[in-house]
């Protein structure tokens, strides 16, 4: 086992660790920060995939842009000290992992039987991921761009204009 | 199964996604806030981005259509992000919390 190794299976751990504190964490502040730990590891996981572009772009949009924007619901929905508890019943708490574990055991036996061989990785580089973008998809690309500029304008009108306590 | 280094192994990325995939479930089961329910939600989507990097750069090679796809996933949950922001705002304003049990009317009643 070599160095390359250890560092994936840390990174591997540091994911793990980020997801079960971002759902398992009785603050939701130390949820958000989970959710950034496996964010950073999901993006050294892209890197261990020959992927640097998605790494990055991974890094930029979920890390800068989807976290601040759950930092700010948590800072504009009210003081913290008045939020409910995190935490639900045990019973629901048990009939909750049940439903996680058993699909997912059901979900990786479908995947490890579908794909059953792994090679080399690719050599893929971002020019051929640009060319991608702009020979064969250009559709969608610019419908996702529409797509954020609908769901912008969108959230803007539910926060601005919207009539305030009942 | 046939690689030799560790990091050249689908199953693990396959396990490290669907591990992320039951966090999710998890979270979006039990969370009670709706703030609780969008990082769960998250975490979901990481896991179907990893999913598709892992099998277009380990199995197939020779075309980029994973890669893209996950950069739409990137799209698509930063502007799910930016409408959950603005409903959570609303339901704060609204109902002076953000419970997700509690939130049985979606129409404002007459009286």
């Amino acid at each position: 086992m070599n160095f390359a190794e250890l560092v994936f299976i840390a990174i591997i751990c540091f994911t793990a660790g980020g997801a079960l504190l971002a759902v398992l964490a009785r603050s939701i502040i130390h949820a958000m920060l989970g959710l950034v730990a496996t964010m950073f590891g999901i993006a050294g996981l892209y890197i261990y995939l020959n992927a640097p572009f998605i790494a990055m772009m991974q890094i930029l949009i979920y890390v800068g842009a989807v976290t601040i924007l759950i930092a700010f619901a948590i800072m504009l929905a009210g003081p913290i000290s008045k939020r409910p508890r995190e935490w639900t019943t045990r019973g629901k708490f048990a009939g909750a992992l049940g439903v996680s574990v058993v699909s997912t055991f059901i979900i990786y036996f479908f995947l490890r039987a579908a794909f059953t061989v792994s090679g080399q990785r690719s050599e893929i580089t971002t020019a051929e991921i640009g060319r991608v973008f702009f020979d064969k998809l250009i559709l969608p690309f610019e419908l996702i761009s529409l797509l954020i500029v609908v769901s912008i304008i969108g959230a803007i009108m539910l926060a601005l204009l919207s009539k305030g306590q009942k | 199964m046939t690689g030799s280094l560790l990091y050249t192994n689908l199953n693990i990325y396959l396990f490290v996604a669907v591990f992320l995939l039951g966090a999710g479930i998890l979270g979006v089961i039990y969370r009670r806030t709706l703030v609780g329910m969008l990082v769960s939600l998250e975490l979901i989507m990481n896991g179907a981005g990893l999913n598709l990097v892992a099998i277009n750069s380990l199995l197939v090679g020779d075309n980029a259509y994973g890669f893209v796809f996950t950069l739409f996933i990137m799209g698509l949950a930063a502007a799910e992000a930016a409408v959950a922001l603005g409903i959570i705002i609303l339901i704060f304003r609204r109902y002076g919390h953000i419970e997700g049990a509690e939130l049985a009317e979606l129409k404002e009643l007459k009286d």
